[in-house]
């Protein structure tokens, strides 16, 4: 009886109510170990791998390919290979789904019963969020770290405390939480060990082994005739210029190769998807942002904020997606999603690579908000805390690359969304003014990727000259 | 509940456990008391006033005054404890450390283990330690960090008259050697002491003050510095955990981590130089287990890299301070 668990319809994002199992990759009577790829399964909004959270087996599939089943429904039954089928169909048979009406999970202070738990099964099913406060009851756990597992939904009944007795730290959770390590490993120099018979600086040593020069017997400058760099720098040649070209030669360039983390791996499945399957078409335009640099001088003053250019961008973009709805699109392959409100992502390069939180109702918030909203998100995604409710019900993202001195650049399609913005720097442009006369002007680079399978090209050129008037002139919008 | 000094506390455990227990035997340099007379109720009790009465009590073959070898004392102390005996010795300054070194660490901190656990040495060694009375370089000094250090020793720092009074019940009625650190400067320190026989247990850390913001880990006189400081911060509004460890070993892991990963940020007050010490100790504890945690580097507050000085003004700025404590505080919090 003890070793049987249920697999069931994990909850992802609050929005989720059911998901199609899309692949079962591990098959009914097949082990499988901790951290391989069980099934895959589809949601309306995304496709994703459940990973093993144990070595098992796969005693039974309950639920086929391509059947959809709502969350918490039981998909399999994992067990040891010496419980007897019976007990397996006893268990499936007598499995009854716990209510998921209400949203489990993230800073939920309520003791959710955990979906799985039933008279037989005593571990969660993988991926199903199911830690609660009742979940670490007998566990050595300090009371932050306990705090974290439930708010992150880590089972921390996995982990193997660092702590006295094995007890279980907040940094035992934080790093259980964590991507693997991807280390840029320096390794071993190219030197050759330390000869004792020199008596040198390690520095001199290292470039008289460089560049091929014998220090033994050489009295150098320093104190008690130590060799240093000096003397190493005046044997060579060409003093000077010598040892760079030397280190240029000898230096080991053999590329590292690193295992993508599961991030990378992910960006990129999605990436090339959306490169591939998304007919894109670009538009470009330059915005003259003179007066909006102006006005956001004065309007962060007076609203006592410090909103970026990128939230007033933020703040325009809502408006005039909410203005074009033909553009404030997602598209799910032969359905358009039009959406009432703006909701609009924000690329941000985080330390764990590219993310696109969205913000949400942008229409409806002023830039104070706004700039609330993504310094939140920034903040969440650079310690890793972004929720799937974070990066879903996006339109349209974002992406600025202004302030690392690029020009302009194209952007791919975050799907489902149904287009992107490119946002390139702010360059000095002589321009002619209405008078005739000439003047040095702040010009904004902007590129639109558009979905075609949604959007036309007359759509997207309109949607631009609204976005472009509401940024030229600030005043009259804002 | 009776208010009582650091040392009338001492010195009641003592008659208390000489009362309960007659294997319990005391024996130290001048701990009769006596000098000049035959003992009895002329005799002073030592010159910290913590055996006073016992030998009147308990005679001469309870309360032994030693010749001035400290190496003695504690090989007389350790076979004591071999034969059944509960000996507490004292050794009057702990700056003494170095002549009965190896009594202590090779003979009886090895005991246990070199007789492969069959034989147990009950005996506890009272060390009148610490700086702030003027005392010296070689009467001043906190040996905590090195017993510390050793293995088979557990080491006992109280900080208030009712801690001395448990923690020295349960050193005297512990199987294994214990090393009871009394800090010289604590001994009219006064606090409420409840009545009655009660132990506290070995690793167990004693919240000295709460606070959301700041972790300061301390032990000995320090916790009553690092409570001043806290106690000021408080009203500027910001929140202290003063941790008192109690015992240095064994180590309440627990009370420390559980409390940087509250506050995140970390200072602990030593009273010794700052090399190879308690403060190394608790940092690298915490850097290496809630380094996760951590807001800001962690601050050691400690006495300089040089023997106690003698001159009042120099001996006041070595030692650590409240306002020294609060300054350590702040730099945590500034730390950006």
């Amino acid at each position: 009886m003890k070793n049987i668990k249920a697999f069931t319809m994990p909850k992802w994002g609050i929005e989720m109510q059911e998901g199609t199992i899309s692949e079962w990759v591990v098959k009914e009577g097949q082990s499988f170990k901790k951290g391989e790829i069980i099934a895959l399964i589809e949601t309306d909004k995304i496709s994703n791998e459940v990973e093993a959270e144990f070595d098992g087996v796969l005693r039974k599939i309950v639920t086929p390919s391509g059947q959809t089943e709502p969350v918490g429904a039981l998909l399999g039954v994992f067990g040891d290979t010496d419980v007897p089928d019976g007990e397996i169909e006893t268990f499936a048979q007598s499995f009854e789904a716990a209510d998921t009406g209400t949203a489990v999970g993230r800073n939920s202070d309520s003791a959710a019963p955990a979906p799985v738990e039933t008279s037989v099964a005593e571990a969660p099913a993988p991926s199903a969020p199911a830690i609660s406060d009742t979940s670490f009851d007998n566990l050595n756990i300090s009371p932050k770290a306990r705090e974290l597992a439930i708010e992150l939904q880590v089972d921390a009944t996995q982990i193997s405390g660092s702590g006295r007795n094995g007890r279980i730290t907040y940094q035992d959770v934080h790093q259980a939480s964590r991507p693997d390590a991807a280390v840029d490993l320096g390794g071993a120099l190219p030197v050759p060990a330390d000869d004792e018979s020199i008596f040198a600086s390690p520095l001199a040593k290292r470039l008289a082994a460089m560049n091929g020069i014998d220090l033994k017997g050489v009295t150098g400058a320093g104190a008690r005739g130590r060799s240093r760099k000096e003397d190493v720098l005046a044997l060579l040649p060409d003093a000077g210029a010598r040892p760079q070209a030397s280190l240029a030669e000898n230096a080991d360039n053999t590329p590292q190769i690193v295992e993508m983390d599961k991030i990378r791996k992910v960006i990129a499945k999605r990436l090339t998807e959306a490169k591939s399957t998304i007919p894109h078409f670009y538009i470009r335009s330059d915005f003259d942002v003179e007066n909006l640099l102006e006005f956001r001088r004065i309007g962060n003053k007076v609203l006592s904020t410090k909103a970026s250019l990128n939230d007033y961008l933020v703040k325009a973009v809502g408006r005039a997606l909410v203005e074009h709805p033909d553009v404030n699109v997602q598209v799910h392959d032969d359905k358009i999603h039009y959406y009432p409100h703006a909701n609009v992502g924000v690329a941000i390069a985080a330390k764990s690579g590219l993310i696109t939180p969205v913000v949400k109702n942008v229409d409806l918030m002023d830039i104070s908000d706004i700039s609330r909203a993504t310094t939140q998100l920034i903040k969440k995604a650079n310690t890793g805390k972004l929720g799937f409710a974070d990066l879903e019900g996006g339109t349209l993202t974002i992406s600025n690359l202004g302030m690392m001195g690029v020009d302009q650049f194209d952007a791919i399609i975050n799907p489902p969304q149904g287009s992107i913005l490119a946002i390139g720097g702010i360059s000095r442009v002589m321009t002619e003014m209405e008078d005739g006369s000439g003047e040095f002007r702040s010009k904004l680079s902007v590129a639109m990727s558009c979905d075609h399978r949604a959007i036309d090209g007359a759509a997207g050129a309109k949607f631009m000259a609204t976005l472009k008037s509401m940024i030229e002139d600030p005043e009259l919008f804002f | 509940m009776a208010e009582l000094m650091l040392r009338e506390a001492i010195l009641q455990t003592l008659f208390a456990e000489m009362e309960r227990d007659e294997n319990v035997v005391v024996l130290g340099e001048d701990i009769v008391g006596g000098m000049g007379t035959e003992g009895g109720p002329e005799a002073i009790g030592g010159i910290w006033g913590t055996s006073t009465g016992l030998y009147d009590k308990f005679g001469g073959d309870r309360v032994i005054d030693t010749p001035i070898s400290e190496s003695a004392i504690i090989g007389a102390a350790g076979g004591l404890g071999l034969t059944g005996k509960r000996p507490v010795a004292e050794i009057m300054f702990a700056d003494f450390l170095g002549v009965c070194m190896d009594q202590i660490w090779n003979q009886m901190a090895k005991f246990r283990y070199m007789f492969g656990g069959k034989t147990e040495c009950p005996a506890v060694v009272r060390m009148i330690y610490g700086a702030g009375l003027n005392a010296a370089a070689q009467h001043s000094q906190a040996p905590h960090g090195i017993l510390t250090s050793m293995p088979g020793l557990k080491i006992v720092m109280p900080s208030t008259p009712a801690d001395a009074k448990g923690l020295l019940t349960t050193a005297i009625r512990d199987q294994d050697p214990v090393i009871f650190l009394e800090h010289k400067a604590l001994y009219a320190e006064k606090g409420e002491v409840p009545e009655g026989e009660y132990t506290i247990p070995f690793g167990h850390a004693r919240l000295a003050h709460a606070g959301e913001d700041v972790t300061i880990v301390a032990a000995g006189l320090m916790v009553k510095f690092a409570t001043k400081a806290a106690q000021g911060l408080a009203e500027q509004g910001i929140g202290c955990d003063v941790i008192d460890l109690r015992t240095t070993s064994p180590l309440d892991e627990e009370a420390i981590l559980d409390s940087v990963e509250n506050t995140g940020r970390l200072v602990v007050v030593d009273e010794s130089p700052p090399r190879c010490g308690l403060a190394t100790d608790i940092v690298s504890l915490v850097t290496n287990k809630a380094y996760a945690s951590l807001k800001a580097p962690p601050e050691m507050v400690t006495s300089p890299h040089t023997p106690v000085p003698f001159a009042r003004e120099l001996e006041k700025a070595y030692l650590p301070s409240p306002g020294k404590i609060a300054d350590a505080v702040q730099r945590t919090l500034a730390w950006k």
